[in-house]
């Protein structure tokens, strides 16, 4: 669970400063698939960044089970980083020296799990993305949507309480951008991941199970959870639903 | 798996995967640098051991002993000679009597220094005899006879001679000594010794019977030369010629060239410290700039690892052990260039005054050019990777 109190963070440009966040709070459960959403200059980034610790808010709190993230030290938040979060950027973020296989068992081998396990792990992830069949690529050889797909396998690997996705399908396609969403949301209601993602395309609310809309740094609306089931998107992949009307379709 | 574990998995697959052309540069930087460092000294060291070589072979022996202090000469010379001749260790000795002179031929006189010694008994000691290159060495009976060194015989065009010589006597002709105590001797030049070594090939010789007879002294000598069976062990020796009964002065060849090998030796230090200051100035700029760039073009990638929790230690310690595998390769590039640089000098000498110098590779002076390269190669990777790991995360990632 992430509880965000009064969060707010500015900073300079140049010499004008710049509140991108002016007190944001909000709680998202466990196994939620959340999307940040908002007009660009909202603040949608600058708020995933600092929950998923790679930025420090000027003031407020953040706590991530029960642990204020904020108070850790340098070398605990990089800690709780790797062993708690995961995170997918939207340029997908590979190590290009790395082949699939290894960009994704990186993290688990800081971990300091036996390499073998790590391997093993690496190969279940990378089949649930579907990527067994690349795992000697190096990323250059592969297309946008398999690079993410890397990424996510790689922020799945350590099996994180969360998953922050950073506008993952900005530089993909719309069929890409599906697979992609589909992913997260079999990861989201088969192995109940949460998952926070930040996105401007109205066309993704429906994966989402809830929606926090940002303004001008602050929260605007958000759109409750009403059920956990959601509908895939997919159009060749229609699945069960409970509820058709998802929030933002108004 | 371990940190050092990682970072090790991240560099390899970084050397492996990486700008091969920047790798293969770095390391022939570094083994060129590791040559500069290695190279002037073994030249200096070869400058030494020849200059030792030659003190040895054609000035002083392993030991010279002197008269005691006051007195000009040693008594009773043939008697100690058979004395330092059974101290075991001794290979042979041989007395001296050495005194000014001037030479005199067609009409140029020069002044110089006359050596007497008995023929038999210097070859024991001295590698004179092998110098001759007209002519013929000087035997045990020989009279008005003197051998010159080539420096002093010298050439007919003066341009050639390197110090004031007696313009090119031959082997045959008559030279006019005139010995310090008015004594005047007509000479035939029985031959002429080329040494390279400058203090040997400006003196003249002659047989102890005709010094004897010119100073009116016998059984007297004011140096004898000591041969050892074996180099290196001077002191000990000089101590126990002191513990077989010699009360004379006794010195080393070392000491007795003291003035002009210390002399000689600082300098080349001096030159060589710069040398050194320099190549390890090349070395941290190259090895900086090369560590600067690679960590400033993946400033990105470095975000990015440290956004998926990579602590930055790591990532340091990767950059530090590729820079170590490139001062590790650069080295052994570097070893097998001296070695191929100290086989051809070795076959090609470098001709110095001296005579003709190979360079003489020392362990101490490559293992504290490995170390000084390693430790300058580690700290100019270490900064610039710390550098940019200390960047802000999204500021990294952003590039």
């Amino acid at each position: 669970m992430i509880v965000a109190r009064d969060l707010a963070r500015t900073y300079m440009l140049g010499a004008v400063p710049v509140r991108a966040l002016r007190g944001v709070s909000f709680t998202i459960e466990g196994g939620e698939f959340v999307g940040i959403m908002g007009a660009s200059g909202s603040g949608k980034s600058t708020l995933l960044h600092a929950m998923g610790l790679l930025d420090v808010p000027t003031a407020g709190t953040i706590e991530i089970d029960g642990t204020d993230v904020l108070a850790l030290s340098g070398r605990e938040k990089t800690r709780f980083r790797l062993n708690r979060l995961g995170y997918v950027f939207q340029d997908y973020a590979l190590i290009p020296e790395l082949t699939v296989e290894e960009n994704v068992v990186l993290p688990c081998l800081v971990r300091g799990v036996p390499r073998e396990e790590c391997l093993g792990l690496s190969r279940e992830v990378l089949r649930d993305v579907g990527l067994e069949g690349r795992m000697d690529h190096r990323p250059a050889e592969l297309s946008g949507g398999e690079q993410q797909r890397v990424a996510i396998a790689r922020a799945l690997v350590n099996r994180p309480a969360i998953l922050f996705a950073d506008e993952p399908c900005a530089n993909l396609d719309s069929a890409t951008s599906t697979t992609i969403l589909d992913l997260f949301a079999r990861l989201n209601e088969e192995f109940g991941q949460t998952i926070v993602m930040v996105t401007h395309e109205d066309w993704h609310i429906r994966y989402f199970c809830r929606v926090i809309y940002l303004r001008d740094g602050l929260v605007e609306r958000e759109e409750p959870c009403r059920t956990k089931k959601r509908r895939r998107a997919s159009p060749d992949r229609e699945t069960a639903v409970d509820d058709d009307r998802l929030p933002g379709d108004v | 798996m371990s940190d050092i574990g990682v970072s090790l998995f991240l560099a390899s697959r970084s050397i492996r995967r990486g700008n091969r052309g920047t790798f293969v540069l770095t390391v022939m930087i570094i083994a060129l640098v590791f040559v500069n460092l290695v190279f002037l000294p073994s030249i200096i060291s070869g400058v030494v051991e020849i200059f030792n070589r030659q003190s040895i072979d054609y000035t002083y022996g392993n030991l010279v002993i002197e008269p005691k202090e006051n007195d000009l000469y040693i008594d009773d010379v043939a008697a100690l000679k058979r004395k330092i001749d059974r101290i075991p260790g001794v290979a042979g000795s041989s007395p001296h009597i050495q005194i000014g002179a001037t030479f005199t031929y067609r009409g140029k006189a020069i002044p110089g220094t006359v050596v007497a010694f008995t023929p038999q008994y210097e070859k024991e000691v001295t590698a004179l005899h092998t110098a001759v290159t007209s002519g013929d060495f000087l035997s045990d009976g020989d009279r008005d006879q003197i051998v010159l060194g080539v420096l002093l015989a010298g050439e007919e065009d003066e341009s050639k001679d390197r110090i004031e010589s007696l313009g090119g006597v031959k082997v045959g002709d008559s030279v006019l000594v005139t010995f310090t105590n008015g004594e005047t001797r007509d000479m035939r030049v029985k031959g002429i010794i080329e040494t390279m070594a400058v203090q040997a090939d400006r003196q003249a010789y002659v047989t102890t019977g005709e010094m004897e007879d010119v100073l009116g002294i016998s059984d007297q000598a004011n140096q004898i030369l000591v041969r050892t069976v074996e180099e290196g062990n001077e002191e000990e020796m000089k101590v126990a010629l002191m513990s077989f009964g010699v009360q004379e002065t006794i010195k080393t060849y070392e000491e007795k060239a003291q003035g002009f090998v210390t002399d000689a030796i600082q300098s080349f230090d001096i030159i060589n410290a710069i040398s050194t200051l320099v190549s390890l100035v090349i070395a941290v700029v190259v090895v900086f700039i090369v560590i600067f760039i690679s960590t400033v073009g993946k400033r990105k990638q470095i975000g990015i690892l440290k956004a998926i929790g990579i602590d930055e230690r790591i990532i340091i310690n990767s950059y530090v052990i590729q820079v170590a595998v490139i001062a590790s390769l650069g080295t052994a590039v570097g070893l097998v260039f001296t070695a191929l640089l100290t086989l051809y000098l070795t076959a090609n000498p470098l001709i110095f005054p001296g005579g003709a110098v190979s360079p003489v590779l020392e362990a101490g002076q490559i293992s504290r050019s490995i170390a000084g390269l390693f430790a300058v190669s580690l700290v100019s990777g270490y900064i610039p990777a710390w550098k940019t790991a200390q960047e802000p995360i999204l500021d990294a990632v952003r590039g």
